[in-house]
């Protein structure tokens, strides 16, 4: 067992398993030289206080999933070097609690143990049968790290809605969005992501029509409403003369009735290069047509030198170059109940680049696999008239199969070893003395 | 050997049995009276499951009155299916079901209160009957997550009485199909749709035109016309749903046996004995103690199955079912280490754990019904053989070394028990534990990743419930790592697995509490308190793990020299020399 042990102290050495492990510098280098930096790095008790780390970061993510989205916690926590981990998040939310203190991420604590745990094969590595266990499992964990890094830098996830009988093309990324400047007749001329939109900048491309001033970028909105007689509105052109978008908060993973962010922003459209204003626009993904499915979508109108654009704020959309019609949405609950019992979507899928056609059923644990990505019933539009499908490309997928196979077999050679070997001499000595050993005292 | 050494386990196993079947005799009807027992086997459909009447006249009395019998008069302890039957044909007027323990909501309604019982009648309410109107009108305004517990308590009663009225006013209680479908394919009916479907075809079948004579009969004290249409009724079923009518009487038996309830008392028994050993007639109350076990843990397994039967599904659906599983698994494991140190440390273990654990399942039983159909996301018998199995056992694998790390502190400090051979023994098993516990937490959390992987094509989601699996991991893996390492020795992986308690138990009914995530299978509010108690108890366990070794009562006298074993990891200098301390 302590033959993966790196003493890190004089103290912690003993005789037996440890007789092989290389020895450390003498006691008399006290200097950083590589090999304390690499026993340091290779030291089990470096293991310990990660996996202390760790234990805390999982715990105040999951705390924190009360007050954000799971999302916005994946993102700020895990899939991050560090992370401000506010006070709040262990108070109920009617005591409000100022403050916070910083916190190693997911990224740092997950790299960190990764290199603990290669540099503590790096100092040590044999190869014995009774060190396969520990070797295997090890391997494994170390391809179950690198799969969550490449799913967090990889991995796309998206959403594609179709209403019963039509067709779509892409997909929407729900936790990114963009400002989308079509031409009058519905032609897609380019997309701003959120990310520039947030900064509030002046917005400055060749491709744009014209360059674009974000006054005010709300990350989560209520649905517009009508404006009051007399009420301040820096809207001058627009659906913004007559609506008002009240910001809201952004939302929690414990929200039920909404499960996204809707943004809406302010931005004035100016004429290129000349500082000229077209108008300060309202634009709001509640009038996008996510939002909108069975309703008409309200683009804003702009318009330069005769020409006229439609803008929309909408989930980023990913175009695909196949298409899938959605022929028939099945929705079955428990009699007399709202629980479902199966939900599936009959689907037509059709690829004019290779002459695909493929009619498929997709239900809940029956995925469709194609072109590398993977669509999973997920939701359905109200009144059942449309599917959502979860969209997923993750190149890692094979990893954490491969991995739990590695950890799993790892962990069973390892403590069979020690078990079987345990279970030997227990019996024996059980065959030889029946006694209880608790009654001698 | 003694002759009665030798023939113990018999002196253990015939009582146990005896009681057993003693228990599994159900009184018969009585003759000249309405066959309620037959009446309650009869299979219906509830919530996209067929089960006997028995089943659904049992929840709705537990989610009015939180006990499966009742109170008329001064006849206590009726059977559920009589207030259920006398509810639909209106004659449930004096039946003590409604709970109400809120001081504030009897003085309401003009009503004493009764302390131990909690229970009233619909007659004793109805004189009151606007002032509940008008308090829950008032509730009805205000959002349900800012009500006080009067409110809730005023929406509770409320509802409830709604529920009678609707049993009388439709002949069943809502979402209740009484009806088997006419012809295959088709679906089952409530008596209400039967009996519209039949006047618009002038021909009502048969099942419909039973259950009006059967009513009718029973609501005019008919017992041998009740009686009558009745077996005419149940022969139909019998030739019609043959396996559905079999499954229905058996789990009419299955619910008045409650075989869960003897599993506890026998785990009672067994702690009992179990403690006893400690003081007197060691070898033989151990030995007990372990057949006792040894017994229970056979019966508790067919009562498992029993479930798996009915159900048609692995052993763990839901909340109710994963308290009797993990019960199940601590047992096993611990009958297991007894089994190989027969020095009496597993039987203890054993004996909290199945107790503990069948009581918490009989508190989680008031929610409803415990088999309820599965909804679409669950419905799937491969994962949930394998990644909720193995994940659960992980639980219960993590809780037995919680519960010996309990054990060793408790016998460290407070008693001279802790010998030098108990204190070898309890550290290689709570040693083996925590790894028993990792290889199963950790397969039982990446299978559920599996499992998310290929139903929505994300292997990890840091899900409340996938993080509280993860944290199990953590920490097992950090117990580990902690004493292979050195940092902690045979007390401090003791006092670091007490700990585990906490993290299972939070992973277990802490995350549910948040509220939130796809796995939170429902808000629990008396066991917010309890889960913060038992961490608090865990906690000053710790603190008491904790004190310096001085102070324990066991090694401020007993010599202890462990020996090194092949099994455990070398005791380092470091801890020789505490052990060396500890003489001195």
């Amino acid at each position: 067992m302590a033959d993966v042990a790196v003493p890190s102290t004089q103290d912690d050495l003993v005789d037996g398993d440890l007789a092989t492990a290389p020895k450390p510098a003498p006691k008399a280098v006290r200097s950083w030289s590589p090999w304390h930096i690499l026993s340091f790095l290779a030291s089990l008790r470096l293991t310990v206080y990660l996996f202390v780390l760790a234990f805390i970061l999982v715990f105040v993510g999951t705390l924190a999933q009360k007050y954000a989205g799971i999302w916005t916690v994946v993102n700020t926590y895990f899939r991050t070097v560090y992370v401000w981990v506010p006070l709040q998040i262990f108070f109920p939310s009617d005591v409000s609690v100022p403050g916070g203190f910083p916190f190693p991420g997911g990224w740092l604590i997950g790299g960190a143990l990764l290199t603990n745990l290669l540099a503590a094969h790096l100092v040590r590595f044999k190869l014995s049968w009774r060190r396969s266990g520990i070797l295997l499992i090890h391997a494994g964990l170390v391809v179950m790290m690198l799969s969550e890094f490449i799913t967090g830098m990889f991995a796309v996830e998206g959403i594609m809605t179709i209403v019963q009988g039509s067709t779509s093309n892409y997909l929407e990324i729900h936790d990114q969005n963009e400002l989308a400047i079509l031409t009058a007749d519905g032609k897609q001329v380019t997309t701003i992501s959120d990310r520039l939109l947030r900064k509030d900048e002046l917005i400055q491309d060749d491709r744009l029509p014209f360059d674009i001033k974000v006054d005010r970028y709300m990350v989560n909105s209520a649905e517009p409403i009508k404006i009051a007689p007399g009420e301040k509105n820096i809207a001058t052109a627009g659906d913004g003369l007559q609506y008002l978008a009240p910001a809201k908060a952004p939302v929690s993973g414990v929200d039920t009735q909404q499960p996204n962010d809707v943004p809406s922003a302010y931005v004035t459209f100016m004429k290129k290069g000349t500082g000229q204003s077209l108008g300060t626009y309202l634009v709001s993904e509640w009038w996008s047509e996510y939002l909108q499915m069975f309703d008409e979508p309200r683009p804003q109108i702009v318009e330069d030198g005769g020409k006229r654009y439609q803008v929309y704020l909408q989930p980023k959309r990913v175009y695909k170059p196949y298409s899938i019609e959605l022929k028939q949405f099945t929705h079955k609950v428990f009699k007399q109940t709202d629980t479902p019992s199966n939900f599936a979507s009959t689907v037509r899928l059709v690829n004019p680049h290779t002459n695909e056609t493929r009619e498929v059923e997709i239900s809940m644990n029956k995925p469709l696999s194609y072109g590398g990505e993977t669509f999973y019933q997920s939701g359905w539009l109200p009144g059942d008239q449309g599917t959502r499908l979860q969209v997923v490309r993750n190149p890692g997928w094979i990893m954490p199969y491969l991995s739990c196979g590695m950890v799993s077999i790892g962990m069973l050679i390892h403590f069979g070893l020690h078990l079987a070997k345990f279970l030997k001499t227990q019996m024996k000595k059980s065959r030889d003395t029946i006694a209880p050993a608790g009654s001698a005292a | 050997m003694s002759t009665f050494s030798r023939y113990l386990p018999i002196f253990v196993i015939v009582p146990v049995c005896a009681y057993l079947g003693m228990a599994a005799i159900q009184p018969a009807d009585a003759t000249g009276q309405p066959r309620l027992r037959d009446f309650a086997s009869l299979p219906v459909m509830e919530e996209g499951r067929i089960k006997p009447v028995d089943s659904v006249a049992r929840t709705d009395l537990m989610l009015l009155s939180k006990i499966q019998t009742f109170k008329e008069g001064d006849k206590k302890g009726q059977p559920a299916i009589k207030w259920f039957l006398d509810a639909i044909v209106g004659k449930a007027d004096k039946a003590e079901v409604f709970r109400i323990e809120d001081p504030q909501l009897l003085d309401v309604l003009g009503l004493k209160p009764r302390p131990q019982w909690f229970r009233y009648s619909a007659e004793e309410l109805e004189p009151k009957l606007d002032e509940l109107v008008k308090y829950f009108k008032q509730a009805q305004k205000i959002k349900p997550s800012e009500w006080d517990p009067f409110n809730r308590n005023v929406m509770d009663l409320a509802n409830h009485y709604m529920l009678c009225i609707q049993m009388q006013r439709e002949f069943s209680p809502p979402l209740l199909l009484l009806i088997p479908p006419a012809a295959p394919g088709q679906e089952w009916r409530s008596l209400r749709e039967a009996v519209q479907d039949a006047q618009a075809n002038k021909t009502p079948d048969q099942p419909t035109l039973a259950y009006r004579e059967m009513l009718s009969s029973y609501m005019n004290g008919d017992a041998k016309g009740f009686n009558r249409a009745l077996a005419g009724y149940q022969s139909y079923m019998r030739d019609t749903y043959p396996v559905e009518s079999r499954k229905a009487a058996f789990e009419t038996f299955y619910n008045a046996y409650a075989p869960f309830y003897h599993c506890s008392i026998l785990y009672v028994l067994m702690f009992l004995v179990a403690v006893a050993s400690w003081v007197v007639y060691t070898q033989e109350l151990n030995r007990i103690a372990f057949w006792l076990g040894l017994c229970t843990l056979v019966f508790h397994t067919c009562a498992i199955i029993t479930r798996m039967y009915l159900q048609g599904r692995p052993p763990i659906t839901n909340l109710y079912s994963t308290a009797i599983f993990i019960g199940w698994g601590c047992v096993l494991l611990s009958l297991l280490i007894e089994g190989l140190y027969r020095n009496g440390i597993g039987n203890i273990v054993a004996s909290v754990a199945g107790s503990l654990t069948t009581l918490i399942a009989h508190n989680l039983a008031t929610d409803g019904d415990t088999m309820k159909a599965l909804q679409a996301v669950l419905d799937t018998n491969f994962w949930l053989a394998t990644h909720v199995t193995i994940i659960n056992f992980g639980y219960a694998a993590t809780f037995v070394a919680g519960l010996l790390g309990v054990l060793f502190v408790l016998c460290g400090v407070f008693t001279k028990k802790l010998d030098q051979s108990l204190f070898k023994s309890l550290s290689q098993v709570i040693y083996g534990s925590v790894c028993f516990a990792t290889l199963l937490s950790f397969t039982g959390t990446v299978l559920g990743g599996l499992w998310a992987d290929y139903s929505w094509g994300r292997f990890w989601g840091w899900d409340p419930k996938e993080n509280g699996a993860l944290l199990i991991v953590l920490w097992n893996a950090l117990v580990l790592h902690a004493r292979w390492g050195g940092m902690a020795k045979q007390r401090g992986v003791a006092v670091l697995a007490i700990f585990g308690n906490i993290v299972t138990a939070w992973s277990w009914f802490g995350v549910n509490m948040l509220g939130i995530g796809l796995h939170a299978y429902g808000f629990m509010e008396g066991a917010v308190f309890w889960l913060i108690a038992f961490a608090i108890s865990q906690l000053i366990l710790i603190g008491i793990g904790s004190i310096p070794t001085r102070y324990w009562q066991s090694f401020g006298t007993a010599p202890v020299e462990p020996t090194q074993t092949r099994f455990t990891p070398p005791v380092d200098k470091r801890s020789r020399k505490e052990l060396v301390g500890v003489r001195n």
